[in-house]
């Protein structure tokens, strides 16, 4: 059976690596991007079966991602949304835009995982 | 093509003006010259230092990540792995900049995760012996080292440092204090708020801000006597222990409180009418009522404030009186809480003033 495929876009590269370890480890395949501009090629060229983006990225925010994802490619792959405190407008925004669900940092990877196994079935 | 003894005796022949010119320029050409070179050396430097820097940060990352993730089912005990890990760090930490990269990369991950996880990133500090370059800080003679000391201190919980940053609390520097406070009171709880017994030096609004966010951010929601700190001589801790009560609801303090209303500081006593509006302290209802006219202006306000959220019926020749009050917000209140209390008396009064200067507030009034 073939991995699934999650595309993780996080500037944080610490968090990145972590999850990408983390996420590895329970058997998905992951795609790290450092921004948005990244995350949206990645996921043009990977078709992935979750997307996991932070809603504040250089270049292009998580949320014209999520647009990009739903409005563009038409997708309605999974997504998730990390977000920091003091970014409710935008949590709502993003779910406004498609988003399937959200953490707020800082997040449990435990949570974080439980919540991937959900959307990824 | 000019040979250069020949150049030297052109040189000589020049009029001193342009000799000048000339050596000007030759001075200003060597110099941009060597400093050129400096600038591509110096250039290549920094490069090769953050070079360094980030292939560093690379390599304690995954070594950090390594190590979270080698966690035995046991967390009181360490993994082979995570000792190794440990010894692996034993080097790196004594060097200024290396440190730095460490510490820089717990601080990201703190930010960013949290449970289990921000747990085994705080042991890492301590294990690795982190701790102690932060409590070294703490005999620094700057302030703004010691600080930074004691945030990280705050940040990674080391609980065997309140003895050390104890003597902190009462440091001439609000920047120091504030984080000895928070320290305090990010490791303790409400426990940790005892120094209010003792400290003698202000505390800003701003520390006392991140202090009470602090407190909402632990675990225990115990609440301990804030009383003492209600009589403190020290007037920033009454003020702060005005905050806490209204935060906390603590209605068992309305008895002090009724104290505070003859203190001798007029903002105490501002705020103490704001804690029992909130705390709905009707006794001190009719006691304001009674010395109106001896209150300053800002207490007026907080009085009418109260009695629009407490207002009886019996209230209205007392309301009535200061209807048209010199004070604009006293005199909206005032008609606010008449209209709450006795609507025709309200209508009949804007009905008989429709022409005077009061009109419009009392339109106002009535359209609310």
């Amino acid at each position: 059976m073939s991995k699934k495929k999650i595309v993780l876009a996080e500037d944080n590269s610490t968090l990145s690596m972590l999850l990408k370890f983390r996420l590895e480890k329970e058997g998905y395949e992951l795609f790290s991007s450092v921004d948005g501009k990244a995350a949206l090629e990645s996921i043009e060229t990977n078709q992935p079966d979750l997307i996991i983006t932070d809603i504040m990225m250089p270049f292009i925010s998580g949320l014209e991602v999520i647009s990009h994802v739903r409005h563009k490619l038409n997708s309605k792959v999974p997504i998730i949304v990390f977000s920091s405190a003091g970014q409710e407008e935008m949590v709502l925004k993003a779910f406004d835009l498609g988003a399937n669900d959200f953490m707020g940092k800082p997040f449990s990877p435990n949570e974080l995982l439980i919540r991937v196994r959900k959307l990824v079935t | 093509m000019m040979e250069p003894q020949n150049i030297l005796t052109a040189y000589k022949n020049f009029p001193h003006l342009i000799q000048i010119t000339w050596g000007t320029t030759a001075v200003l050409i060597i110099a941009i010259v060597i400093l050129t070179i400096n600038l591509k050396f110096w250039r290549a430097a920094k490069r090769k230092k953050e070079a360094n820097q980030q292939k560093a940060q690379a390599k304690f990352e995954s070594l950090i990540l390594e190590y979270l993730y080698s966690q035995n089912d046991n967390p009181n005990y360490l993994s082979t792995k995570q000792l190794v890990i440990i010894d692996a760090f034993a080097h790196p930490i004594k060097v200024k900049w290396k440190r730095r990269i460490i510490v820089k990369i717990l601080y990201n991950l703190l930010s960013e995760v949290s449970g289990e996880m921000s747990d085994i990133i705080k042991k890492f500090y301590f294990r690795t012996g982190l701790y102690k370059y932060a409590l070294f800080k703490l005999k620094s003679k700057k302030w703004e080292v010691i600080g930074k000391g004691i945030e990280q201190l705050t940040r990674f919980k080391i609980i065997e440092a309140h003895q050390r940053v104890k003597p902190f609390l009462n440091h001439p520097r609000d920047e120091v204090r504030k984080e000895a406070h928070i320290y305090m009171v990010s490791l303790f709880g409400f426990e940790g708020l005892s120094f209010l017994n003792t400290i003698e030096e202000p505390m800003s609004e701003w520390a006392q801000i991140e202090i009470l966010e602090t407190l909402q951010e632990i675990e225990s929601q115990e609440f301990c006597d804030i009383k003492l700190w209600l009589k403190s001589n020290n007037r920033s801790v009454v003020l702060f222990a005005l905050k806490l009560a209204k935060i906390y609801n603590q209605f068992e303090v309305n008895e002090t409180l009724m104290e505070l209303l003859s203190h001798p500081d007029k903002d105490i006593r501002v705020q103490t009418i704001e804690v029992l509006t909130h705390l709905y302290g009707i006794e001190a209802k009719e006691m304001l009522k009674a010395n109106f006219n001896d209150l300053s202006l800002e207490e007026q306000i907080s009085f009418f404030k109260l009695l629009e959220k407490l207002v009886m019926p019996n209230d209205e020749p007392f309301v009535e009186k200061h209807l048209f009050h010199k004070n604009f917000e006293i005199q909206l209140l005032a008609l606010k809480i008449l209209k709450s209390i006795n609507l025709d008396k309200f209508l009949h009064i804007k009905e008989d003033t429709e022409k005077s200067s009061n009109s419009d507030i009392l339109e106002y009034v009535n359209n609310l």
